[in-house]
């Protein structure tokens, strides 16, 4: 098999490749900074320097020349290499700062160079904390400049686009966001403009930064020059918690990272899958952590005869669901699934009305045709379509699901989190009729129209998988505390700096921000005590018994989800969602 | 500047020659946008825009072409425009003098156009004529020399005039004794 030495241990490799790739793949570190293992390599940093030679070989002989130690003889490239457009070769040498002081020199001589015109301003910048440029200067970097003279100033805060803002000077023009617009999202929107010490990178005159990912460069973004105007001096790094999660707000189910401080989500992040999204993700999703932070239901609400919703507690919203439930016929129950509800909740929740004699479970789908695109953008907004459908929920659309409702038959209407009064020809007059149950996230047309409100956790709130459009489950893990969970308990959630140190009491703690809610399957698992079905303790075990009843979804586990960033189901109906 | 600007039949054949030079349109940038710097005078973003609409490129990539060189002007400039090297050499041999000189003349600053749309001065980095510094180079074509005051003076009164510049032969230091 191929070998490659790097500093003077052997490595194998079989695929060919770049030395920089290789070296992070083995773990090794090598600075960079324009490098990235998505888009193409334009070496112009010059951070990641190392020095490289091939033994030489004897033609006549056929074999490689030996020293007097008997060791090979290496014939070095005259200068030094950059390994991420060095490509491996069988028998190559490469020595990095580990084992060689001219390396370790070009590293800091170069980091002295990109720190020239590059502001300390390290302590008001939203980059500080995961910035490599930081990372790396105190790393592999001089101890100080040697330049003592005015530095280049080039403009601030620069509105490039609706979500993007550039700081001209912090940039050191790697170009990747450049690269990102034409290579990945097509856009062609930026450039670098200008030349020498003046450069930056910009739209073309008068052009907005409008670019449905434009987000993602501020992600491989490698110092502050792009922030994202929305998450902007809202919060430090380290102050957050990082959660695995991932996109509920499209049926791409991008894998994401979910940022959280004193329990708001604060961002969200892509997370690197190869399988769905790759390191991109699209700025509607990012943008959708509103969702899980405002407007939310919080506590039961109850509407007594005909008046304003008022709050309730929880054993009176049970008590009154029960009553309502003991004065109707299953067939005059009528159950509303959602393509927004994961897959654990949306089995629970029609197991339980299917041991009651309810035949029937519907389900109006999320799709803006034409919203999509050949990225990461799907049709279906909603990130559990193909996840109901292979539960048994039915489609019905908007105007059938209105002849049902308004048929009069149905006397109890239960409608799982999904503003289908906001998609349907629905109006809250047709629901008057029936008594209205809504388990729900957030305040909405449907929520205002129902008789009963029960608040319930969304997909960062809780631990539930989720199957999008091109049929992988993937699953979420709780990132933010609910009025029931408590990180200290939940191993499963981060543990950040100010939970390790900090105490329920300190200053910045806001109770608020704990929602009073429960998952679905926790409120059906409520209304069904006394029995012993459907008596669960976890969503895993809901995921078990779905597993051992359907046959797409036996043996999968979390455990083999968090391994493989989800896992690809084969599903009965493969028929595109999308298409429908 | 308001009127909409546009590339006739002609140009649009002598644009498609050019482009067809090179494997791939994006290297026919440079020459597309001398072409259109020579038919408009300047290549503003307007320009720009019907390059990039021409080529059927992105107008950042013309933009940013466009800002890395001087010899590209971004805006409309005067019949004359004077490239002043202010960079090393010619800086040690009295570059800004020159500069400053010739902006006290015009009573214009660099990168300003005279209120008649005469003349433009532009400070610029190395044009390559380190041996004859300081030096300027008159609408990115003929170079002038060994610039002095008296030099100075003389150019302009040669271009308003309607002289350009000849050629200067310039001897190389180790051939000014005569031995070639």
């Amino acid at each position: 098999m191929p070998e490659i030495f790097i500093d003077n241990k052997r490595y194998e490799f079989e695929q060919p490749g770049k030395v920089l790739q290789f070296m992070l793949d083995n773990g090794l570190d090598l600075p960079f900074f324009c490098y990235h293992p998505s888009l193409s390599i334009p070496a112009n940093c010059r951070q990641c320097m190392v020095k490289a030679g091939m033994p030489v070989f004897d033609k006549v002989k056929g074999t490689f020349e030996l020293d007097e130690n008997g060791e090979r003889v290496i014939r070095y490239f005259p200068k030094l290499m950059t390994a991420c457009s060095l490509d491996l070769a069988d028998g190559m040498v490469v020595h990095t700062h580990h084992s060689d002081e001219l390396v370790k020199q070009a590293q800091a001589d170069n980091l002295e160079f990109i720190l020239i015109n590059h502001p300390l301003d390290c302590p008001i910048c939203d980059q500080a904390g995961e910035c490599p440029l930081q990372i790396l200067t105190y790393k592999y970097g001089p101890e100080g400049s040697r330049f003592e003279h005015k530095k280049v100033h080039k403009p601030k805060a620069i509105q490039l686009g609706p979500r993007v803002i550039l700081d001209a000077e912090r940039c050191i023009n790697c170009t990747r966001c450049v690269r990102f617009t034409d290579e990945i999202s097509k856009t062609h929107q930026l450039t670098i403009i200008s030349r020498g010490d003046k450069n930056y990178p910009m739209t073309a005159n008068g052009k907005v930064f409008d670019d449905p990912y434009s987000l993602n460069t501020v992600d491989i973004c490698p110092v502050g020059a792009l922030t994202s105007a929305d998450f902007r001096f809202k919060a430090r790094v380290w102050e957050m918690n990082q959660t695995p999660g991932i996109d509920i707000s499209n049926g791409k189910g991008c894998s994401t990272w979910v940022w959280t401080r004193d329990n708001l989500v604060m961002r969200i992040t892509p997370r690197f899958n190869e399988a769905v999204n790759d390191h991109w993700m699209p700025d509607s999703g990012r943008l959708s952590y509103r969702i899980f932070n405002e407007n939310r239901i919080s506590k039961p609400w109850i509407r007594p005869d005909e008046k304003e919703q008022v709050r309730t507690t929880w054993n009176n919203a049970e008590l009154t669901l029960r009553e309502e439930l003991d004065k109707v016929k299953p067939p005059e129950i009528l159950v509303i699934g959602s393509p927004h509800a994961s897959v654990e909740d949306s089995y629970a929740y029609k197991a339980y009305f299917k041991s009651l004699g309810v035949a029937d479970f519907y389900f109006l789908p999320h799709v803006i045709p034409g919203s999509g695109d050949d990225l990461l953008l799907s049709d279906d907004q909603a990130p559990n379509t193909r996840g109901i459908r292979a539960l048994g929920y039915s489609e019905v659309a908007g105007d059938k699901l209105q002849k049902l409702v308004a048929s009069g038959r149905p006397k109890l209407v239960f409608i799982l989190n999904d503003d289908i009064l906001d998609r349907s020809d629905l109006a809250p007059s047709h629901l008057e009729d029936a008594y209205t149950v809504y388990l729900g996230t957030n305040h909405n047309s449907t929520s205002r129209a129902a008789d009963l409100v029960i608040p319930i956790t969304t997909a960062v709130e809780h631990a539930a998988s989720y199957i999008n459009v091109d049929g992988r489950i993937q699953r979420t893990v709780p990132a933010k505390e609910t009025l029931y969970t408590n990180r200290r308990l939940n191993l499963e959630m981060s543990m950040g700096r100010p939970d390790h140190y900090g105490t329920k009491f300190d200053n910045w703690v806001t109770d608020a921000n704990r929602i009073d809610c429960i998952p679905a399957w926790e409120f059906i698992t409520r209304l069904n005590s006394g029995s012993d079905t459907f008596v669960w303790e976890s969503s895993r075990r809901i995921l078990a018994e779905i597993g051992k009843k359907i046959p797409a979804f036996q043996g999968i586990t979390y455990e083999q989800m968090d391994e493989n960033n989800g896992i690809q189901l084969k599903l009965e109906q493969d028929s595109e969602v999308n298409t429908i | 500047m308001s009127e909409t600007k546009s590339f006739n039949a002609k140009d649009l054949s002598e644009i498609e020659k050019l482009t067809a030079k090179y494997p791939e349109k994006q290297a026919a940038v440079l020459p597309v946008l001398w072409y259109a710097q020579d038919k408009f005078g300047h290549v503003d973003p307007s320009v720009q825009k019907l390059v990039a609409q021409t080529m059927d490129l992105p107008e950042a990539l013309i933009y940013g072409v466009v800002t890395f060189y001087t010899q590209f002007y971004e805006k409309p400039m005067g019949k004359h425009v004077l490239d002043v090297c202010t960079c090393l050499s010619c800086q040690i041999c009295g570059g800004y003098d020159i500069l400053h000189y010739l902006e006290e003349k015009l009573g214009i600053k660099a990168g300003e156009t005279t209120p008649d749309g005469k003349f433009s001065i532009q400070s610029v980095e190395c044009l390559g004529a380190c041996a004859y510094a300081p030096m300027l180079q008159v609408t990115n074509d003929k170079y002038v020399n060994h610039l002095t005051r008296e030099k100075v003076d003389q150019l302009i009164e040669d271009l308003k005039a309607g002289k350009q510049p000849g050629f200067e032969s310039n001897k190389m230091p180790q051939h000014e004794n005569g031995s070639d």
